[in-house]
This record gives C-alpha cells, sequence and structure tokens, in this order.
C-alpha cells in the first residue's frame, strides 16, 4: 500500500481521540506547498522510509535518509525546506498530549499505560534535547508497519494494541535518545552533561529515575556508577551541588535566604535549614553572619 | 586507639584515608568535583563546592569508620594538587572559580617571561620553570586580561589555603605549595619580589608562608561539632600531592627516583641541593629547610592512554573503562617489545618535561602494511613510558639513581611497571597492600613525625622499604633503547611542524 492517511474525523479514529492524524505516504511528483512551514500544538513524529529530506525544523536544517526518525515537539515549526514534500516515502503520526510543558512535565492521557513518573522523564528528554531526530532507528520503522496493519485489518484488541505501540514508541524514542547522546565509553564526560542539566535546573524535584534516564542506563547501574565515580549516592551528589550554590548566595548579602531554599531545589527553608545545618553546623543564617561584615 | 587523617585534595577528588600510628591504613573515602572548561585552555572548579565535598566525605567518613569503632583521631594532614589560584575579595570571598593546576590560559605571559633575562634568573632563585601552570603567569594573566578580578582580589590563595582558611580562619601557605607558585624564593623561603613585582603584587596578596609541619591555632567551634573533633586535634597544613608521593614512596636519600603515573605522570628525586638545570627542565620543590623534592612532570601519561581505551576501546559493559583497559593491555602483551618499529609520541596535550612545549602534538611514526590494531596498544604504552624515561634521562644528568619507586593507577597494572623496569634497565618497586596510596602514606609519615613518632624525615621514610619487584631484561632494555633514540630524535626535529600544526589547530 503506497498512500494511507486517517485525519482525526475518520471513522477509525473514533477510539483514538489523542491521534490528529495517521499516515504513509509515497510522493512520486513534487508537488508545491504539499509541506508548508507550520507550527502545532501537537506531537509530531516523522519517520523516512525511502528517499532524502530537506526540512526545517524548529528553524533548523535537518537532511533526513531512511530509518531517520524525527521528533517535532508541540509549538515547533516544521515543514519542508522548500515547503514541499521530497520524492520518497514517509510515515507520520501526529498526537495530541494531555500535557507537555516547557520544563519537560509531561502527561499522556488515560490511553497510555506508562507510569506518570516515567511520562515526566520522558518529556524531560524529549525537552532536553530540544529537536530530537533519531538516526537508523529501524525498529521505529516496524512500529509505524505494526500500526498501519492494525488499523487496516481491526481484528480483535486493535485499539488495545495501537496505544501500546504508540507506547512503545516513546519508550524506544527516549532510549535511543540518551544512547545516541552518550557514547557509553566515557562516564566522565556523560556525568558532566548530567552536572550541566542538573546546575541549569537546580529547583526541580530531580528523582533518581530521571537522571539515570537521561545518562541511558537503568537506575540500579545508574547508581553504582555514580557511587564509584564521585563517592556519593545520586541524591546525595544533587545535595552537594545544592549546598555549594547555598555557599555561593549566602555569601551575597543581596538575596534573602527563603529564596536561596527555593531557588537550589530544597522544598522549603526549614528543609534547607536542616541539611546545611547536619553537614556544616551552621545555621544558614549564622554562617551569613559569620561571612559578611555588617559594616558595609 | 589514636589514629591519623590524611586529607587530599586532588585534581578532581577528595580523598580521606585514615591510618593507625602504626601506619596501617584503616580505611578510605573520596568525593569528586568536576572540572570546568568554558573556552579552550581554560581549567576551574569551584572552590564551594570543594570544600562541601571535603566536609561532607569527611563527616561521614568519620561517622562511619572512625568514631563508631572508638578511634582517636589526633592529627589531620592536607595535600593538595599544585598551581591553583583563587582570588579572593575583602570579605574572603571567592571571585569566581579557581583556576586549577591544568588550566593553560597563561601561554603567552609563560613564553614572554620566559625568554626573558628576568625568567631566566626567576627560575634560578625560585627553582621553578617558568610555564603556563605557575600562579606567577596565572596571576599575570589575571592583571593582563581580567583587570576587574585583579583589582577586585584582596588576596590569591591556592585552593588548599581556602580550605584551610575556612575550617580555621588563618590564610597559610606551606612551602611546598609555595615553591611551586613560581614566586617563592627556595633559598631565602621568603617571597621573590622581583616575581611578585611582575605579577604586580605586593607580598600582603598572598598568603603567610609556613613551615608544612605548621598547625593552625584551632578548628573552628562548628566544624569541631558538626565533625565529632574534640579541640586539641592537629590540623596540619601538609604539602603538595607530588612531594607527598615522593615521601610516602620512601625515596629518600641517594640512589634512588620515584615514578607517578596518574592521569599526568613525573619523576622525581630528594636532595638537599637545588639541581640547577642550564636549560630550566627541571622542577625543585621545597619541603623542609634542607629537603628538595626536584623532578620533571609529564602531562601525558594515563590520560593518553584512557584517550586511547575510549577512542579505540572494546566498550563490553557500558561505561566500564577498567574492564576495558585490562583487555588492552591483554593485547598490548601479544606484540613484541618495540612493537615491530611502530613508535608513539605521547604529546596529545602539550608537552612540560623535559621539552617543555605546549605545541607538541601526538604522532605513531613507522607504520608498514604489517601492523595491526594490537600493536597501536603497545606502542601507545611504550610511547607513554619513553617520555617518562627521557625526564629521568635529564634528571640524571644531574644526579644518578639505581632503583625507582613507581606509584599511582597505572603503575598497579604490572605490564606497566614491567615495562618501566625494562626501558630504564632498573628494579623497580611498587607498594602493595595497605598504604599502597603514596600520596596519603607520605602525609601519614609527615604527621607522624611531627606528633613525635620519628624523630625527622629521614627516620619516617626509611621505614618505607622497597623490596625490587619487577627486574629489568637487559636484551629487552637494548630493544627498547633502539627505538627510543628515533622517538628522541623525532621529539626534537619535530618543533617546527608541532608549532605550524598547533597553530592550525588554533585556527579551527
Amino acid at each position: 500500500m503506497n498512500q494511507f492517511l486517517l485525519k482525526k474525523d475518520n471513522k477509525e479514529l473514533h477510539a483514538f481521540p489523542h491521534i490528529i492524524e495517521f499516515a504513509l505516504r509515497k510522493t512520486n511528483t513534487i508537488q508545491f506547498d504539499s509541506l508548508k512551514k507550520e507550527a502545532s500544538e501537537f506531537l509530531r513524529f516523522y519517520y523516512v522510509l525511502d528517499g532524502r529530506f530537506d526540512w526545517i525544523i524548529n528553524n533548523e536544517h535537518h537532511i533526513l535518509y531512511p530509518e531517520d526518525l524525527a521528533i517535532i515537539l508541540p509549538g515547533q515549526s516544521f515543514g519542508g525546506e522548500k515547503d514541499l514534500l521530497d520524492i520518497g516515502t514517509v510515515s507520520w503520526l501526529h498526537l495530541e498530549l494531555q500535557q507537555l510543558e516547557k520544563t519537560g512535565n509531561m502527561a499522556m492521557g488515560k490511553w497510555s499505560h506508562l507510569a506518570d513518573s516515567e511520562c515526566r522523564t520522558i518529556g524531560k528528554i524529549l525537552m532536553l534535547n530540544n529537536c530530537p531526530i533519531l538516526s537508523k532507528i529501524k525498529e521505529a520503522g516496524s512500529i509505524f508497519q505494526c500500526m498501519q496493519n492494525e488499523f487496516i485489518n481491526q481484528e480483535i484488541g486493535y485499539t488495545a494494541r495501537i496505544n501500546q505501540l504508540i507506547d512503545e514508541l516513546f519508550i524506544l524514542s527516549a532510549r535511543q535518545l540518551t544512547r545516541q547522546n552518550n557514547s557509553r565509553r566515557d562516564f566522565p564526560q556523560t556525568f558532566m552533561k548530567l552536572e550541566q542539566a542538573l546546575r541549569e535546573n537546580l529547583s526541580h524535584q530531580w528523582t533518581v529515575e530521571e537522571m539515570a534516564a537521561l545518562v541511558g542506563l537503568g537506575t540500579t547501574a545508574f547508581s553504582e556508577k555514580v557511587k564509584s565515580y564521585t563517592g556519593f549516592s545520586p541524591l546525595n551528589y544533587l545535595i552537594n551541588i545544592r549546598i555549594s550554590e547555598a555557599i555561593k548566595l549566602l555569601k551575597r548579602p543581596d538575596v534573602h535566604v527563603t529564596d536561596i531554599a527555593l531557588d537550589i531545589g530544597f522544598y522549603s527553608s526549614q528543609h534547607f535549614a536542616t541539611t546545611f545545618k547536619k553537614l556544616t553546623g551552621y545555621t544558614p543564617s549564622e554562617f551569613r553572619k559569620k561571612n559578611i561584615p555588617t559594616t558595609d | 586507639m589514636d589514629c591519623v587523617i590524611t586529607i587530599e585534595i586532588g585534581t578532581g577528588a577528595i580523598r580521606v584515608v585514615a591510618f593507625d600510628l602504626k601506619g596501617n591504613m584503616l580505611g578510605s573515602s573520596k568525593g569528586s568535583y568536576p572540572t570546568f572548561h568554558v573556552k579552550p585552555d581554560y581549567s576551574e572548579q569551584d572552590p564551594e563546592q570543594i570544600f562541601i565535598t571535603m566536609l561532607y566525605i569527611l563527616k561521614n567518613f568519620l561517622n562511619e569508620k572512625i568514631h563508631p569503632r572508638k578511634y582517636k583521631v589526633v592529627c589531620i594532614c592536607f595535600s593538595s594538587a599544585m598551581h591553583s589560584v583563587l582570588p579572593i575579595d575583602k570579605n574572603g570571598v571567592p571571585l569566581g572559580y579557581a583556576m586549577v593546576w591544568s588550566d593553560n590560559r597563561a601561554k603567552k605571559e609563560a613564553d614572554d617571561l620566559k625568554n626573558s633575562s628576568l625568567g631566566k634568573s626567576l627560575y634560578k632563585t625560585t627553582g621553578t620553570p617558568i610555564h603556563a601552570m605557575s600562579p606567577l603567569n596565572k596571576i599575570t594573566w589575571l592583571k593582563n586580561n581580567d583587570k576587574q578580578r585583579f583589582n577586585a582580589a584582596q588576596k590569591f590563595l591556592s585552593i588548599k589555603t581556602y580550605i584551610i582558611q575556612q575550617l580555621t580562619g588563618e590564610y597559610i601557605v606551606d612551602y611546598s605549595m609555595a615553591s611551586a607558585t613560581g614566586m617563592l624564593n627556595i633559598r631565602t623561603i621568603k617571597w621573590e619580589e622581583n616575581a611578585l613585582k611582575h605579577a604586580g603584587i605586593e607580598k600582603e596578596k598572598l598568603a603567610d608562608l609556613v613551615s608544612v609541619f605548621y598547625a593552625p591555632k584551632k578548628l573552628k567551634k562548628e566544624y569541631q561539632t558538626s565533625l565529632g573533633l574534640h579541640d586539641k586535634v592537629k590540623l596540619l597544613v601538609g604539602s603538595s600531592d607530588g612531594c607527598m608521593a615522593t615521601l610516602g614512596a620512601g625515596v629518600w636519600g641517594d640512589g634512588k627516583a620515584t615514578v607517578t603515573l596518574e592521569e599526568s605522570g613525573a619523576v622525581r628525586v630528594v636532595g638537599k641541593e637545588v639541581l640547577q638545570d642550564e636549560k630550566q627542565r627541571l622542577f625543585n620543590y621545597l619541603l623542609t629547610e634542607d629537603h628538595y623534592i626536584s623532578g620533571g612532570p609529564t602531562n601525558n601519561a594515563g590520560a593518553v592512554f584512557e584517550w586511547y581505551a575510549k577512542q579505540f576501546g572494546d566498550f563490553k559493559k557500558a561505561f566500564d573503562l577498567e574492564d576495558c583497559i585490562e583487555n588492552l593491555i591483554a593485547d598490548a602483551a601479544k606484540v613484541a617489545p618495540g612493537s615491530d618499529g611502530l613508535i608513539f609520541l605521547p604529546y596529545l596535550q602539550g608537552e612540560r618535561a623535559p621539552m617543555w612545549n605546549a605545541n607538541a602534538r601526538g604522532v605513531y611514526f613507522g607504520l608498514n602494511i604489517k601492523h595491526e590494531q594490537q600493536h597501536f596498544v603497545r606502542a601507545t604504552i611504550e610511547g607513554i613510558l619513553y617520555a617518562i624515561y627521557s625526564i629521568g634521562k635529564t634528571l640524571e644528568e644531574h644526579r644518578s639513581f639505581k632503583r625507582l619507586s613507581a606509584n599511582g593507577t597505572f603503575a598497579s597494572y604490572p605490564f606497566w611497571t614491567q615495562l618501566m623496569a625494562d626501558v630504564f634497565n632498573k628494579p623497580v618497586h611498587i607498594k602493595q597492600g595497605s598504604g599502597s596510596d603514596s600520596v596519603a602514606f607520605g602525609s601519614f609519615l609527615l604527621s607522624a613525625t611531627e606528633i613525635g613518632l620519628y624523630k625527622n624525615l629521614d627516620e619516617a621514610a626509611e621505614t618505607v622499604k622497597l623490596p625490587d619487584s619487577f627486574t629489568p631484561s637487559k636484551e629487552l632494555h637494548s630493544v627498547y633503547m633502539k627505538h627510543y633514540s628515533i622517538f628522541e630524535r623525532l621529539s626534537v626535529k619535530l618543533f617546527d611542524e608541532f608549532e605550524a600544526i598547533a597553530d592550525l589547530q588554533q585556527d579551527n
């Protein structure tokens, strides 16, 4: 089958309110304006089966080859470089998510079987990569192919199968993204990238699962690796960064102690004060008094 | 029971080790912190993160390993990587991050000074080669390029000075760390006026000079409480990691040298005289009034092999560098000594001793169609050790030694240590088991001397026994020397090409 297109109003999609569009298109002749650059509020996946595609995604030029997958985040613009669909074959899926915030907070909706925390981690990975292109990801092609077959045959259980396949597409993308970003050779380098992500977003309530996913390891392997490399458990390492940032802020008289606590990721100034005192022997206010002369 | 704690503020991690008074290791712990490279040639660390990491690790270590076993801490001794510079403002607050030892931004300042007559006379008085990493040039760089920070600085500290000040309130720097700044006159043991003038500072801008045995008056009350230490605990200012590795390896007195193989490496000897090298290739650090630690450092030891492993090794398990390295070494062992004529110059990060050329680069030389991957592995290790050997040879122009004591991560691989013995044609000793960490053990010996267990450092160092663990093979030595002579000539011959390629890389 060379052409296949389902849109929101088609009866095949009645059971799938979250699917906006699902298609497979083979293009033999170029048509102007067949893929205009535009933003949308949906999450879009585009998988290349055949041909070479010149696309502008989020104002960046990308060339995609067979087995490549582009993930276009809600709000990002996407279209052909010349506003047209190049010659070749491509599959796509447009999805409406319950939520995907800039911070990576993502919720799929009831149809998905991914746990809430997993959704948030996947969302974080997608947002951190900003404009993810996954190259050579054949498995995504199989998922698209299976989905199409399920739509065509509509055998018993097909709604459940299709929703499972979408979950699978998310899992595959998230895992592949972390692997693609990390060589799996150089832990110090990979850890440095994680450390930067932590520092850029210190007020976020990081979980070990999230951190491990960013590095592309399971939580157990990740915790062991971090412990042997840094001497700390992942969460203690994070506290370590938070307290060292706190010390810097406490030495600046213009920042309020309560603000410091929240800025660096403690959920209350009490929590901050306890942790700080346990480690240094000073409360944050005592520490500030000792380090900033009153007459200035 | 009494115990001694040593704290090493290393390049990327804090190491805390405890010893009983007989020198048996009771336990150890480490905590790492990142190095930031905001621009090429910049290497910086956050002093607050280092401080808090130290506190965190020390506190946990004491609570888990020392206090429950009823050990009483009598002495805490510091050691640290050299060459760091941290400007602080009038309130003692750090002005940004610290430049760490490997920060190379002061290349131009170093070149200008080195070729001047002032440079030559400074080498004579300070005993330290003029190079980009030395604090003298780093401070000069700040003066020339970062006026704001330079003018706002009340003092220029080392990271160790900052940590000790946070704990005790005193700004102090020991002789050995001070002599690595390039600003200490190692004969008068005073700051060298000409160096200070060149850097544009007064001596008040530096910490107070003290002996390595100096102990600040007290640990601040809050830290006594949070660490669970009594007020009588002696905090020893201690020394540098290099000096402590040398003491801990027991290469005191004549006829011995030590080789350290970490990411970077060094060959060092100890003596009562300064080695005055006409070509300014060797450093001389003052440990005490009558002990100089002299030698030469290399940028390209373990770091280069790790680079090779990360690029070309087989990572069967994700991120398992150790496993990868062990497999590579097993591959290297399959190739004949000399790697069938493949020679590697390991200068990936420029080189310090003996050539002191920041432009030097890596080279594989002599490739033919029969060379396989494992030849590269062996050639890489051989090349790293040839570079170590070239430092040893330079040292021997001034002082001969008959045996080596090896320490550091890469010295713990027998293949490397045996290769070292064969290349040098000298027996190599390596300490094993308890107290194998030379830096920590050196700090223990320093502490033990201070609390009266030994009369002096000479007596303390004598307790380190050096049985020959690896004996050299004469035949292999002559094989390696045939290759080494080509290695040595290439290192000199390529001077112009090194400069040209470094220029090209700079432009990219």
